[in-house]
């Protein structure tokens, strides 16, 4: 988990920055570095003591003004007696892009609030011109009584059933049962081969088949029986392990 | 050939269907008409719309049109609603939207130096609202994706076109930062030694 938390509603070091430049009145094009390095660095301070984790790119900015404030130690006069540049002007070159784009972003943030003032409307529902309508628009009436009328009578005729001969629950086999009966026939193969179909009751339906899975599975971890199956789909030969069964 | 009442009329069934910016290219072909003409008629009526007054207003986005309230009416409007709550951007958002509208095509590396702070996240958000989309590839090193602003930007900015955005000398006037005259007065007299 992970959250945001805004604090002093700082975007990024060079908002601070900006923010103490004209806090202090500072001429941007002629920043007093040390003073602002302190402020800067007493900021950053500030923000650590609140337990907020200070971007890399904080510190960052902090590093590039103590540096600057280093060159700002040095004469910049060079042999020639020409002067070198003023090691603040990229610094400031960067502010005012930002101070720019900031001013930019309240520009168009008041032409989005008077955007807002003008309404539209959703898009009609053109489903019924474009895509394709629901299936129940293209059948017409009399497939529709007709399909109604076979479910009744469907209905019906089960409800009759019902009433003669009374619900008849199937027998659910366990797997317990299903275990036993796959253990008599692969004792009775003695040690050949055989399918996972061989398992399977006559007319078993789904549930058979995932009941004699499950009970293969079983027992394969217990250790009785090993299976091989080469590829998808294809036929799981089972092999039952004698040894195992008798050390139990 | 239908008369060009015919047509101005149709064309503001469709604009009243179509909700969204209707192109001009699309009405125009189902008219059977030219796109300069269907282009004339949408602008004849916007014309009258405005003229008379309405309430119901038409705007131009990127040679499209659509139907909108008069904005005068907003306040109206609003007092018949229940407070909605207003979906405002972050300012972030706003920086990265600034960015990114008048320096298109531009890529995330010189987003995040203006900004001077990582604007991945921000720059994701305003993909997904639709307002700033993929323009293609920079052929600097690495082949940054060049970022810039869609016609989901242009209407929710209510802008005609991308040269409508608040021009960029206005806000230099703005900015009262005053760039000293000559090189003389940048020269440092003194040492910066601190307090």
């Amino acid at each position: 988990m992970s959250y945001k938390i805004k604090l002093n509603i700082f975007e990024g070091p060079f908002d601070l920055l900006v923010y103490l430049i004209e806090n202090a009145e500072m001429n941007i094009y002629d920043i007093r570095v040390s003073e602002i390095t302190e402020q800067y660095l007493k900021q950053i301070e500030r923000m650590k003591e609140h337990d907020v984790v200070v971007g890399a790119e904080f510190l960052i900015l902090a590093a590039t003004l103590i540096e600057l404030k280093s060159r700002m130690l040095l004469p910049r006069i060079k042999v020639d007696g020409t002067e070198e540049e003023d090691p603040r002007t990229e610094l400031t070159q960067k502010l005012l892009e930002y101070t720019r784009f900031k001013r930019l972003a309240a520009a168009i943030e008041e032409q989005m609030d008077y955007a807002a003032m003008k309404l539209t409307k959703p898009q009609e529902d053109l489903q019924p011109f474009t895509g394709e309508p629901d299936e129940y628009l293209k059948m017409d009436i009399d497939q529709f009584i007709a399909a109604f009328k076979a479910f009744i009578y469907r209905r019906q005729k089960n409800e009759e059933m019902v009433a003669i001969r009374g619900s008849i629950e199937r027998e659910k086999m366990t797997v317990a049962a299903k275990k036993g009966a796959i253990r008599r026939l692969l004792r009775k193969a003695k040690g050949k081969i055989l399918h996972f179909r061989d398992f399977l009751l006559p007319n078993g339906g789904r549930y058979d088949k995932v009941v004699t899975f499950v009970s293969l599975l079983e027992m394969i971890k217990q250790g009785f029986a090993s299976v091989k199956q080469d590829g998808n789909f294809q036929d799981i030969e089972i092999r039952y392990k004698e040894s195992e069964e008798s050390a139990q | 050939m239908p008369s060009k009442k015919t047509i101005k009329s149709a064309f503001e069934s469709m604009l009243f269907v179509w909700g969204e910016p209707l192109d001009v290219k699309i009405a125009a072909s189902a008219m059977n008409v030219e796109k300069t003409e269907a282009a004339g008629y949408f602008k004849e009526l916007q014309q009258e719309y405005d003229e008379q007054g309405r309430g119901i207003r038409i705007r131009e986005i990127n040679g499209k049109y659509q139907f909108v309230t008069a904005e005068d009416n907003f306040d109206y409007i609003r007092s018949i609603c229940t407070p909605v709550h207003e979906r405002r951007l972050t300012q972030a958002a706003l920086e990265v939207l600034a960015i990114v509208a008048y320096k298109q095509p531009v890529t995330k590396g010189e987003i995040d130096s203006i900004r001077g702070v990582k604007s991945e996240r921000v720059l994701e958000g305003l993909t997904k609202k639709g307002l700033v989309e993929d323009k293609g590839r920079s052929d600097q090193i690495g082949r940054p994706i060049l970022y810039g602003t869609t016609d989901v930007f242009l209407t929710h900015f209510d802008l005609k076109t991308l040269k409508e955005l608040p021009a960029i000398e206005d806000i230099e006037d703005a900015l009262q930062y005053t760039e000293p005259q000559s090189a003389a007065d940048l020269r440092q007299t003194s040492l910066d030694l601190g307090q």
